[in-house]
């Protein structure tokens, strides 16, 4: 009897490993270590929802060769320490050889080593660090680099005749790597730059901050700032009365700020790396997504990551379902393709080639393309 | 000559920050001064009581502001009995490291919980952003001047029930020592009861001033109250009045300090004070010395 249950189970282990990896190869898995809970889970519930948006589509088509695409989510708790054992689990556990990265430059390039040792391929929507891509050959970027957005910054301050001007910051690496693209473009044009204010993450009360940048009653402050940040900020400045132009990066460009400041938004003015939404690539995603999810209001990086997938699927479909494959296919992949976010063609750095830089600005609670 | 306003709301904003610390820190030092045991979860109070009164003014109830509120703050006082009848009466004579675990566990899961209901996203109680009334060059706005007053206003409460009630008697003696409080009579359980609603209902005060000065996240609870652990230690754990200064003179110190130094260090700040404080007087913190 005894041996009849040691065969038994022997023979059952036997089937178990030989149907596992069977199963495994049904569907084409993508890990995703999305900010889904934490400081900035409001952005990874938009990129979620587009990521799923792109997932339907393509199985709705037929999938990958025939096999669907499976996203494995995996929450990342908006901080780097966790992000790396969010990366780790996607690589170690669920055996995917390519995520989708978390947003956040810092949370990004603490996970990024962790892929590049273990060989498996990441990429991000929406980092913008200078740095992020750095970690090596296996971590891609499909949305244009700060040094970029920090000059347009700089220029559109000094076009509009602002000369003298303080710089707030949000205290990481993309306020930091925004912050210091812009003052040395600025300061390359002649701009004098009078104060520096960086401030923390997820604080409730910036008024002193405010009240330091808004000393002697500046035209215009420079602030680089997030959704939650900048809605309270800008709420508390209005309350203070601080009557100036504010002029912000891109992390700030989000209907749900403006939701929330209400009209202490009014007249923000940013840049941002563009996307022109009069194609009809994108008046089709918007489409699909207000049929999906009933309105029209695109999360911020929302776009990009819907890209996200579909470079993901050619460079699958080009190189084969594993992290070498994909690392190879994806220049080849990305040339000369155009995703709802424009050209996505990679550079050498595994950034991407062509960077439109547009001006963003708050019209009427909406947020706009500035035009002259 | 823009120079002394400026100061002027400096310290005004310190003591704006400070009257939230202190509401939360005067909870925390409660709960602890009768149960001995830093309750990690307070965070989870406040944050709740931000979202009770949310849930009370939108849809389906859309009840007005005035009805709200006391629904609210009711709830929250609910919820923190439930806390001690679910998880801290059952360990009751467990020692202070389990406690304290429990605590952390359960503010994991509120806060989670809190998500799951919510979501993530921040949310707002929508109302009209105005212009703070402007004094000699000040700014403050209604929400604010409501905070002062009624932090005003719970300090002198929780002063009154505890030193000229036969309650607040009740938790000072429970505070002095918990075995020789029963021996004498003393009702325990509903003594403890209700330091956990008194804590309960100041979180949730807090909680709906901060709200309603800024926004409602589920992670505006635990952002704060790490401050307010300061300010406890700071004035004297289990001491009420040593958590209101405590509180006042974070608020003070983060906000002047902005002024002067990069504000990349604001938090730096209330710790370096709190360091000092336990290393130069640390019988205040022990309680060793009662003067």
């Amino acid at each position: 009897m005894k041996k009849l249950v040691v065969i038994a189970s022997v023979v059952s282990l036997l089937v178990w490993f030989s149907v596992a990896p069977v199963r495994a190869a049904e569907d084409i898995k993508i890990g995703a270590a999305f900010a889904l809970s934490g400081s900035i889970a409001v952005y990874g519930e938009g990129f979620k929802k587009c990521v799923d948006l792109a997932v339907e589509e393509i199985n709705a088509k037929g999938g990958i060769k025939g096999k669907k695409i499976e996203i494995v989510y995996e929450d990342n708790k908006s901080n780097p320490k966790d992000c790396v054992t969010a990366v780790r689990k996607l690589i170690t556990v669920d055996k995917v050889p390519v995520i989708f990265g978390p947003a956040g430059s810092s949370n990004f390039m603490a996970a990024a080593p962790v892929a590049q040792e273990s060989k498996v391929v990441m990429l991000s929507a929406q980092g913008t660090a200078e740095k992020l891509t750095q970690a090596g050959k296996y971590i891609f970027r499909i949305i244009p680099s700060n040094s970029k957005q920090g000059q347009r910054l700089a220029k559109m301050a000094f076009d509009m005749g602002y000369r003298k001007l303080p710089v707030m910051y949000i205290n990481n690496d993309w306020g930091l790597d925004l912050k210091d693209g812009f003052v040395t473009s600025f300061k390359k044009m002649g701009g004098v730059v009078t104060d520096i204010i960086p401030f923390d993450e997820k604080k409730t009360d910036y008024r002193t901050e405010l009240l330091r940048a808004n000393r002697g009653n500046p035209k215009a402050i420079v602030n680089l700032t997030y959704i939650n940040e900048g809605a309270v900020q800008f709420k508390q400045a209005y309350e203070m009365g601080v009557k100036t132009q504010w002029l912000c990066g891109s992390a700030a460009r989000a209907p749900k700020m403006v939701e929330l400041a209400g009209k202490a938004a009014e007249g923000i003015m940013g840049t941002y790396p563009s996307v022109v939404q009069d194609t009809k690539a994108y008046q089709a995603f918007k489409a699909a997504y207000k049929k999906k999810y009933g309105d029209d209001k695109i999360p911020i990086f929302g776009d990009y990551n819907y890209d996200l997938v579909y470079l993901t699927a050619r460079a699958i479909e080009k190189g084969g379902y594993t992290a070498e494959g994909i690392r190879k296919a994806m220049p080849a992949a990305s040339k000369g393709y155009k995703g709802v976010t424009g050209d996505k063609t990679f550079d050498k750095d595994r950034g991407m080639q062509k960077a439109d830089i547009g001006i963003w600005i708050v019209k009427n609670g909406k947020i706009e393309d500035y035009k002259k | 000559m823009d120079s002394l306003p400026y100061y002027l709301q400096t310290v005004l904003n310190g003591v704006l920050a400070g009257c939230i610390y202190a509401l939360f820190a005067m909870g925390l030092t409660l709960i602890y001064g009768v149960l001995n045991f830093v309750n990690f979860a307070h965070g989870e109070l406040i944050m709740w009581g931000a979202y009770f009164l949310f849930l009370a003014i939108s849809e389906p109830f859309a009840l007005p502001l005035y009805a709200a509120i006391p629904v609210a703050l009711v709830i929250t006082a609910l919820l923190g009995a439930a806390m001690d009848f679910a998880v801290f009466r059952p360990l009751r004579q467990a020692n202070r490291l389990t406690l304290l675990i429990a605590a952390i566990g359960l503010s994991f899961f509120l806060r989670n919980a809190a998500q799951l209901f919510w979501g993530a996203e921040v949310q707002t109680y929508g109302f009209e952003i105005r212009q703070g009334y402007q004094w000699f060059g000040l700014y403050l706005t209604p929400q604010q001047l409501a905070i002062i007053v009624i932090s005003v206003i719970c300090i002198i409460g929780v002063y009154l029930l505890f030193f000229k009630s036969r309650m607040g008697k009740s938790m000072r003696a429970l505070a002095d020592n918990l075995d020789l409080a029963r021996i004498s009579g003393i009702h325990t359980e509903r003594t403890i009861l209700s330091a956990w609603v008194i804590s309960s209902l100041l979180a949730g005060v807090g909680g709906i001033l901060l709200a309603l000065d800024t926004n409602l996240n589920p992670e505006m609870g635990v952002t704060n109250l790490i401050k307010a652990f300061a300010a406890t230690l700071i004035g004297g754990v289990g001491n009420i009045w040593g958590a209101l200064a405590g509180g006042i003179i974070i608020g003070l110190a983060e906000n002047i300090a902005v002024l002067f130094i990069s504000p990349g260090y604001k938090d730096a700040v209330a710790f370096v004070i709190m360091v000092l404080i336990l290393l130069v007087r640390p019988y205040v913190v022990i309680g060793e010395r009662r003067d």
